[in-house]
């Protein structure tokens, strides 16, 4: 019995990592996930969404964490190089530049943001939440609830926060990742791999979800992802021998949701916030691309022997790609072999821009999709140190930032590829959303929900 | 040849929210003074200057802080305006931590007060200004900092201001500039703003450039022994100028026997007939003929210090362990180290509320300050603080930890 | 008195005061630019002689430069030099090959450290560690306790007022004495450069590189320079803006990472 008439505020987001949404819609039409369809049919409704720019994980879920665009929290990719230097480096969690929402949402930041300015006043108390193996949040840094990391991580134990949570990790033999390096030798282990790592997952979220308080509880499969860098082309393909492992896979994940979503309707008293997102899409592969050769043909890049990396840069460059397709300019003065100068800088731009053009693949299609200039996509104080330019492909060309190709096309033992256009998510139906939404936008309807 | 200019000492205090942190950050960030690489650590190189950043962490590196928000310990941090170059002594502002602070405090020759606009004068803004005061900072600036959380208001700026000035004038500190910023937002740190083009006093920068160094006055000697070395079979004393000059040849005062003797030699390695040495070198001397002689002993030009066993002092408790009259202590002053006890605690005094807490007590708590009298073991050689700060501070150890830090005030 | 001055006249007076307070002290010398500068202020804290032993922790993986450095220091200088090893894990077979570079550091640099402080009883260690060398660094202290564990309770720091550096040790701690915390790189530098002192060669450029920090061989990796004299050593620094431990390769995490990002077909 209630004595309070205050509302409870409870708040489940589920999120599964490099889910399309075109995927999706089929196997909720065809039957294969029929508990999403169920959910759907109560109020909620699948949207289509943007990824990030780049549509890579750690930028993406960075993204939808803080709600802002990389030039606020500075995230650009997987790797980086450190500035004015050649020296590559892996932004972490630390390198956030802008609070999450459950610090906000806790009260617990140290840093504002233009989301944050927005919520410190409404935000009436603290919030606790758990945030489950959530991609590019390792180190675990303090906050108000609990927190296990997700990819990449090495170490469960600073990948958990508090450290109490880490014991009941540990009897269970939780596993961060599935180990990617085996799929090159044994496709079949791997899917077993897979299937075991996801049962881990689960008991820990079931764990968490039901034993211990919270607000605000966000957990994310990333099973999804490296199933489908590996299998995508079994994702449709009846006649493939990974196909029914693959529906098996979503069947079972289908089951998962009910599980959480009925568990989430009996603790939120039908008051609850719910939603399901992914961090960017999926489309099979037809050839990966090697921009950096590319650029070496047409002159723009000049490799020197001797080196490691990126400090192959000879001085001649003009240009060079960090994974997937993020080019920068060899700017005078930002590094240390720079000679591009501020007056040459527009017209490289061009010359670019317009070789990009030319690429082209299999039967003569277009290989690149849409090209930006930093300034049209990025904004905030981080806007600096981003790309110059970044690319977003056609679907089927899997661009690469590698160094070592010594031609332009390739392939590889990946089938599949993340796209930028073909994320989803999943909102309450009175939410109406009038056009496409980029990934970065989503969290303040959760904010909104605990500040009325 | 090295040409760098020395770069001027000065701490930042104030209350632990106030926004010293994101301060520092900002003044970093704005002067360009960040070590590139240091960037990928913490925050990325920007062209554009950022509307909202919080910089807490350019200055916390350790993890404990990042969990417990609050810098613990100092850091020394450089920056530069085209004046010159700044070093920043960060002090902290959390209680627990007030003999890091104080550690802090000690080596700045100016001091930034920062106070949040929107909060006002706090018990730690109290304690710190007291605290300033007592060390003897003749240039302190003060921020008035989160200008923006009231809304670049003049009046609100303009009230507290005045209540800033008395509470200083109290404490016989006079600032040189009260400044409306608003550190996160940038707002009149390096550049004025449009949005208190009310204000017609200077950014922070400008502030400091009008700061001075510390004008090194001719004092009379003061060296004290630190060390004593056999060389060639003579004794060669060590130690390092605390004040004035010493020539060789000259007569000086052994205290604090009084004894007069003569400097037959000043020895630096490396360096043939030096025939003056000034403060702050670390030299040797040779005198002449033959002398008891211990570290701890002064060599002086004049008869004016204080020689005696029983001193006066303002003492700040730093120890949360708190004091009873009577308990043991160890003294030390430039290289004396002198067993003693706090005999009489005269007056107690809160610098929280600015209050007397207890005339005639009989015991000192942490944080607290008290004018006292302490009985040493031995005679000790001292000068008031205003004159020969070096010989007019000291530290109290109780155990090897110091517990105390304390001034001798001008006689009367 | 000029900036250099003031700090070479501090770093003395900090040196005679550590070796006053503790008698049973030594000096660390890694036969690099910082150590090396401490080694001097040694010498004219104690006018050419100085009254305690210095200690070289060798890996045995140093450059071979370094060691004929050394040697030739020790006899010009008159030095009283110890030579730390770990023969132990070495005639195991320990180095870079074996392990993580962690472990590595840990078994032929800590422990052969250990050993040593074990062996002659010392209370004291001298080292050149400078405040700008690295964030965490710069919350050392001048006088810095380290249990016999060698973590560093940088919680409990003592206060440090006034020039009254803490000297009372409980048993099995020692105490890390940094005399030269408040020379920046480009100080030691100029510094070396007014002193005119001796300097391992390797710092100087040799086909378009030369080594900004120096150590064992395989962890140091040379930076592109064309400075060939301490004079062009100092004006490069005076423009450059990197910090100095970039060459070293000690970070097990980004291995870890690489090699994740590579079976997803990142990099």
């Amino acid at each position: 019995m209630k004595l309070f008439s205050k509302k409870i505020k409870k708040a489940l987001i589920i999120g599964i990592d490099g889910v399309p949404y075109s995927l999706l819609n089929t196997y909720i039409k065809n039957d294969i996930m029929p508990n999403l369809k169920k959910i759907l049919s109560q109020g909620f409704t699948l949207h289509q969404m943007n990824a990030s720019i780049p549509d890579i994980s750690s930028v993406s879920w960075t993204s939808f964490n803080t709600g802002v665009n990389p030039g606020e929290h500075g995230i650009y990719g997987f790797t980086d190089l450190k500035p004015s230097s050649y020296s590559l480096y892996f932004p972490n969690s630390k390198d956030i530049q802008t609070p999450t929402f459950w610090e906000i949402l806790g009260k617990t930041n140290q840093k504002a943001s233009t989301l944050s300015q927005k919520y410190y006043h409404k935000i009436g108390r603290p919030y606790r939440s758990i945030i489950f193996n959530v991609p590019h949040t390792y180190p675990a840094l303090p906050m108000n609830g609990i927190l296990v990391s997700g990819f990449v991580a090495i170490d469960l134990r600073k990948a958990t926060f508090p450290e109490s949570a880490y014991p009941y990790l540990h009897s269970i033999n939780y596993l961060i990742d599935v180990e990617a390096e085996k799929a090159k030798d044994d496709k079949v282990a791997f899917m077993k791999n897979l299937f075991e790592c996801f049962e881990i997952r689960k008991k820990a979220i079931s764990h968490f979800f039901e034993e211990d308080s919270w607000d605000l509880f966000f957990a994310c499969i990333t099973e999804t992802d490296r199933l489908h860098h590996f299998f995508y082309d079994a994702s449709k393909d009846e006649k493939n021998p990974y196909y029914e492992s693959f529906i098996r896979f979503y069947v079972e994940l289908d089951k998962f949701i009910k599980i959480l979503y009925d568990g989430f309707a009996k603790i939120s008293q039908e008051n609850g916030f719910f939603m399901i997102l992914s961090d960017h899409g999926f489309a099979p592969i037809k050839q990966e691309v090697y921009i950096n050769h590319f650029l070496k043909e047409k002159g723009l890049l000049v490799l020197k022997e001797e080196g490691e990396f990126y400090e192959k840069i000879g001085d001649q460059t003009k240009a060079f790609n960090l994974d997937p397709c993020r080019i920068y300019i060899h700017d005078k003065g930002a590094y240390p072999r720079g000679k591009v100068r501020r007056e040459e800088r527009t017209e490289v731009l061009r010359e670019i821009q317009q070789v990009l053009q030319t690429l082209k693949g299999e039967n003569g299609e277009e290989v690149i999709d849409k090209i930006y200039k930093k300034e049209e996509i990025y904004h905030g104080p981080h806007t600096g140190s981003a790309p110059d330019l970044v690319c977003l492909p056609k679907d089927g060309y899997d661009l690469k930032g590698t160094l070592e190709k010594k031609e332009i096309f390739g392939q590889n033992i990946f089938t599949g590829m993340h796209t930028w256009h073909d994320a989803f998510c999943i909102l309450p139906s009175k939410i109406h959303l009038l056009e496409k939404q980029p990934i970065e936008h989503q969290i303040d309807y959760v904010l909104q929900y605990f500040a009325q | 040849m090295n040409t760098e200019e020395r770069a001027l000492p000065i701490v930042i205090v104030g209350h632990v929210d106030h926004g010293k942190s994101t301060l520092i950050g900002r003044l970093l960030y704005d002067t360009q003074s960040l070590p590139p690489d240091r960037y990928a650590e913490i925050q990325k190189t920007s062209e554009m200057l950022g509307k909202r950043l919080e910089f807490a962490f350019v200055m916390d590196c350790l993890e404990e802080e990042r969990s417990r928000g609050i810098t613990i310990d100092t850091t020394q941090t450089f920056f530069k305006t085209p004046k010159r170059r700044y070093v920043i002594i960060d002090a902290p502002g959390h209680k627990e931590f007030l003999k890091n602070m104080i550690t802090g405090s000690s080596q700045a020759e100016a001091a930034l007060l920062i106070i949040d606009a929107f909060e006002g004068i706090r018990d730690q803004t109290r304690r710190h200004a007291y605290i300033l005061s007592m060390l003897g900072f003749k240039q302190v600036c003060v921020l008035l900092n989160k200008i923006d959380l009231v809304h670049y208001s003049k009046e609100k700026f303009s009230d507290l201001k005045n209540q800033v000035y008395h509470f200083l004038k109290q404490l016989n500190i006079h600032p040189t500039f009260i400044l409306p910023i608003s550190a996160i937002q940038g707002d009149n740190i390096a550049h004025p703003s449009i949005k208190i083009s009310w204000f017609d006093g200077p950014t922070v920068l400008q502030a400091l450039d009008t700061f001075e160094e510390l004008k090194i006055e001719e004092k009379p000697l003061r060296f004290p022994i630190q060390d004593i070395y056999m060389m060639d079979g003579k004794k060669i004393l060590v130690g390092r100028i605390e004040a004035g000059h010493i020539k060789k040849g000259e007569s000086v005062y052994l205290l604090p026997g009084k004894k007069k003797v003569e400097v037959k030699k000043i020895e630096k390695f490396l360096e043939n007939d030096v025939t003056i040495a000034n403060f702050e070198e670390s030299i040797g001397i040779y005198l002449k003929g033959r002398h008891r002689v211990k570290r701890g002993q002064i060599l002086t030009t004049d008869l004016f210090p204080t020689i005696s066993d029983k001193i006066k002092a303002n003492i700040f408790w730093m120890d949360p362990m708190g004091y009873h009259a009577g308990e043991a202590l160890l003294f030390r002053c430039v290289t004396q180290e002198v067993p003693c006890r706090i005999k009489k605690i005269n007056r107690k005094f809160d610098p929280a509320s600015m209050e007397l807490t207890e005339e005639d007590a009989s015991s000192i708590n942490g944080a607290e300050v008290a004018d006292v009298l302490i009985q040493l073991d031995e005679k000790v050689v001292v000068d008031p603080f205003n004159e020969i700060p070096e010989m007019g501070r000291f530290v109290l150890e109780k155990e090897g930890r110091p517990v105390a830090g304390g001034i001798i005030p001008l006689a009367g | 008195m000029d900036h250099l001055s003031r700090l070479e006249n501090k770093s003395i007076y900090i040196i005679r005061e550590a070796y006053y307070q503790f008698k049973d002290i030594a000096m660390l010398w890694s036969v690099g630019k910082d150590s090396t500068t401490l080694l001097w202020l040694c010498r004219k804290a104690f006018f050419g002689h100085i009254p305690f032993p210095i200690i070289h922790i060798d890996t045995s993986y140093k450059f071979p430069e370094m060691y004929q450095f050394r040697d030739e220091r020790a006899k010009e200088w008159n030095l009283n030099l110890l030579i730390g090893r770990n023969e132990e894990k070495l005639k195991e077979g320990m180095g870079p090959g074996r392990g993580s570079k962690l472990d590595c550091c840990n078994e032929l640099k800590t422990n052969a450290l250990k050993g040593i402080i074990k062996k002659y009883r010392l209370k004291a260690i001298l080292l050149g560690i400078r405040r700008d060398e690295h964030g965490i660094r710069a919350k050392e202290r001048y006088f810095s306790p380290r249990d016999s564990q060698f973590k560093w309770d940088y919680e409990n720091q003592p206060a440090e007022l006034w020039d009254q550096y803490q000297s009372t040790i409980e048993e099995e701690e020692h105490f890390r004495i940094h005399p030269i915390l408040h020379f920046t790189e480009f100080d030691v530098w100029s510094y070396v450069q007014r002193e005119e002192l001796p300097i391992v060669p390797l710092y100087f450029s040799k086909n378009g590189k030369r080594f900004r920090s120096i150590g064992c061989v395989p962890c140091c990796s040379p930076i592109d320079s064309k400075a060939q004299t301490i004079d062009e050593i100092v004006e490069e620094i005076r423009v450059s803006k990197t910090s100095e431990r970039s060459g070293r390769a000690q970070d097990k995490e980004n291995v870890y990472t690489m090699q994740k990002l590579r079976a997803l077909g990142y990099m």
